[in-house]
């Protein structure tokens, strides 16, 4: 059983809420409690906890491993995060109404396959297959999941989608530190593609570009993973590293609590968003790349006062032989003497009670592409948050950590913003028809006046 | 026809929903085949003959009428990319680009159109091209006369359509074709017409049976040609940087569509 706080509340409340959680986790069987993934092995397993950004736990992923497709919310947001996992963007070419439902449909029709597994068509041999076959010849759901999020440009470049537009949902803003390749930003659609294993990722890009030749030119891709580790001998599931070397994601708001995911992450009829956005979110995505070997050159100390946390344990620094679920005290220390108020934690959450609204779901994967033009390691960071309000939520805390010093050592040079669409209900339903709902209902309204 | 294989044919039939698959039709692709024949002969004559007057240019130093030959010489080529293909020593010594040379522009095997390419638009010289284009003109030759004396395999032909449209799907789409010039949109209109050939002379063989597959790559050959049309000046079409990123979207989706289609033509066919 995975231990931890949530790590929103102050350290007085964690014990209680501590205790709640596992009373509510209960000796968990099979089922993932916050995930609803079920799990396809015996509960010998470690069951997770309900935070996304724990570490997958090693030996204990499997090909069946299942995601349920339907449900008010898409599936890998709030999904524990496998091992693998892949932003692909598109563009999209839909001119109408009835286009954009085509697509729409289509990628449900793939997503429900995959995500489920079952056997591919067999066809006459002089044929092209219809499957690529690299997972053979039954496809596996091996934890898939696919999360569909629309590009402001989608709305913007059609006069009849355009006044559907979510209300905060523009093209990724430049941020001060940032040096975006134009080749890897923005779309109009990105597929979030997340899967225990590589190959089970690739093969549903793959599927869905063989699908979908007529309406989706893809425009950029970057795949990412993060290490499986096994759980310590009190079984606790530690939160993954980054390739800084550090946990990534101990503060990460809990995902198996459903009223905090109401509050933070998904989208609601109270946020003034139009009507068919309901069950949705805001997906932010930057790809960072680390300067790895300068940072492996700097000093451990300096590393840590970075970062706010010790390297080895993820402890925050007031809390030094602690643990990384621990909070950090920052009322005891307010001229930064223990955790430099600059550091990226302390600026990202500053655990006030003001800055509550501003956490965010983050679901981030480690890069590795290659190499640079100088010579250098071209890895980082594909970073993926959710909230049910951008400004609010991934803004606020960019705008908090401009200029923070880990900037001499992160570079973000692409991604994008993007609205995941609301969940697909059932079998009946297909991804974004509130949407195209919305834009029929509106054309057959009287032009006002 | 033998039981077996009509059980065949009516499993065939369950498996793709109708669409049953053409059997022996090898004997009916005689004709379109000879045609097809006929149609590369005209095309390589073409060749030759355009070559001569643009590499004649060249070594007489007039730049600007290479430059305006450059691209109305390559139309024949390109529309007959897949069989010139069947000879890759010739292929890459008449069409290959600086990426596919380890040294780039100045490795020695960078030869033919795209070498002289270079020289024209970016030196804006004929000078050190004169070699390039006696070896253009000689390889353009070998090559009609290689084809000449070549039997067209079927599987090749019909396959054609198909690997055209993947060309420009993988390596053109993205104007990386002729970088220095940008007269990508001639090189398209010769690849789009080489490809409409090879359908235009098997359809007969499949418009019955297959008039939904018909209607719909002839739908994305209109597409295609709509959006050619616009781009059109003179007796050509204007520079690939013209073409705005909506076009592009909507010719890459075309051309992946009729990649897709099109990799079903030979089993229609009923060719391996």
């Amino acid at each position: 059983m995975a231990k931890r706080p949530d790590p929103t509340k102050a350290d007085t409340a964690m014990d209680s809420r501590r205790r709640t959680i596992l009373k509510a986790l209960g000796l968990a069987g099979a089922m993932c409690p916050f995930s609803g993934m079920t799990l396809a092995e015996e509960p010998a397993k470690p069951a997770k906890s309900g935070h996304v950004t724990d570490a997958p736990v090693a030996n204990a992923a499997s090909s069946d491993d299942k995601v349920p497709v339907y449900g008010p919310h898409q599936a890998g947001i709030t999904t524990a995060r496998p091992a693998n996992g892949m932003i692909a963007s598109f563009d999209v070419v839909a001119d109408t109404p009835d286009d954009l439902e085509r697509l729409l449909r289509k990628l449900t029709e793939r997503i429900a396959f995959l995500a489920t597994g079952g056997p591919v068509a067999e066809l006459d041999p002089r044929l092209p297959p219809p499957d690529s076959g690299i997972v053979g010849p039954v496809v596996r759901p091996d934890a898939l999941t696919i999360t569909a999020s629309l590009g402001a440009s989608l709305f913007e470049d059609r006069p009849w989608l355009a006044p559907l537009r979510p209300k905060q949902l523009t093209r990724m803003t430049r941020f001060p530190n940032d040096a975006l390749d134009r080749q890897i930003c923005h779309g109009d659609l990105a597929l979030q593609i997340c899967a225990n294993t590589q190959d089970t990722t690739i093969h549903a890009l793959r599927d869905i570009i063989k699908n979908c030749p007529g309406q989706l030119v893809l425009k950029w891709k970057q795949e990412g993973n993060v290490p499986a580790i096994l759980p310590g001998p009190d079984g606790m599931v530690e939160s993954a590293r980054n390739f800084l070397g550090f946990r990534d994601g101990s503060a990460n708001p809990n995902a198996g609590d459903e009223a905090l995911m109401n509050r933070l992450v998904w989208v609601g009829a109270d946020r003034g968003e139009p009507d068919w956005a309901a069950g949705g979110s805001y997906q932010v995505v930057r790809i960072i790349r680390n300067f790895v070997e300068r940072w492996d050159r700097t000093p451990l100390g300096e590393q840590e006062r970075i970062m706010g946390r010790v390297k080895t344990s993820g402890a925050p620094l007031d809390k030094r032989d602690g643990h990384e679920f621990q909070a950090p005290d920052y009322g005891s220390d307010p001229e930064g003497k223990l955790t430099p108020l600059d550091a990226h934690i302390r600026l990202a959450n500053p655990r006030t009670a003001e800055t509550e609204d501003n956490l965010i779901l983050r679901r981030p994967f480690n890069y590795s592409n290659g190499v640079t033009k100088s010579g250098q390691l071209d890895q980082g960071l594909l970073f993926i948050c959710y909230q049910a309000d951008l400004e609010r939520g991934f803004v606020t805390v960019q705008r908090r950590l401009d200029g923070e010093p880990l900037e001499e050592y992160i570079k973000p040079v692409g991604g994008g913003f993007f609205y995941t669409l609301p969940g697909i209900r059932d079998a009946s339903d297909y991804l974004g028809s509130s949407l195209v709902a919305a834009v029929r209902a509106r054309a057959s309204q009287p032009m006002p006046g | 026809m033998s039981a077996m294989r009509w059980v065949t044919a009516a499993l065939l039939t369950v498996v793709l929903g109708g669409a049953a698959i053409a059997r022996d039709t090898t004997l009916d692709l005689v004709e379109p085949i000879a045609e097809y024949k006929i149609y590369v002969t005209e095309k390589l004559d073409k060749l030759v003959e355009d070559t001569k007057i643009f590499t004649d240019a060249v070594k007489a130093g007039d730049v600007a009428k290479a430059k305006a030959l450059f691209a109305p010489t390559r139309l024949s080529y390109e529309a007959i990319e897949p069989i010139a293909e069947l000879f890759s020593d010739l292929d890459q010594a008449i069409d290959s680009r600086a990426d596919d040379h380890e040294k780039g522009e100045a490795d020695p095997g960078f030869t033919g159109f795209h070498r002289i390419e270079y020289g024209l638009w970016v030196k804006n010289s004929t000078a050190e091209l004169v070699p390039f284009a006696d070896k253009l003109m000689n390889d353009v030759t070998e090559l009609r006369k290689r084809i000449t004396d070549l039997a067209l395999p079927p599987e090749k032909v019909v396959g054609g359509a198909a690997v055209l449209m993947e060309e420009v799907a993988a390596t053109k789409i993205s104007g990386e074709e002729d970088r220095y010039s940008h007269t990508d949109l001639w090189d398209f209109r010769g690849n789009f017409d080489g490809a409409y050939k090879i359908v235009e002379l098997v359809r007969p063989l499949i418009a019955e049976k297959e008039a939904e597959f018909v209607k719909k790559v002839e739908a994305n050959f209109a597409r295609v040609n709509a959006i050619l049309d616009k781009y059109k000046e003179g007796a050509g079409y204007m520079s690939y940087e013209k073409l705005t990123e909506a076009d592009r979207k909507v010719l890459a989706v075309a051309v992946n569509t009729l990649a897709e289609d099109l990799s079903t033509l030979r089993a229609k066919l009923g060719l391996d």
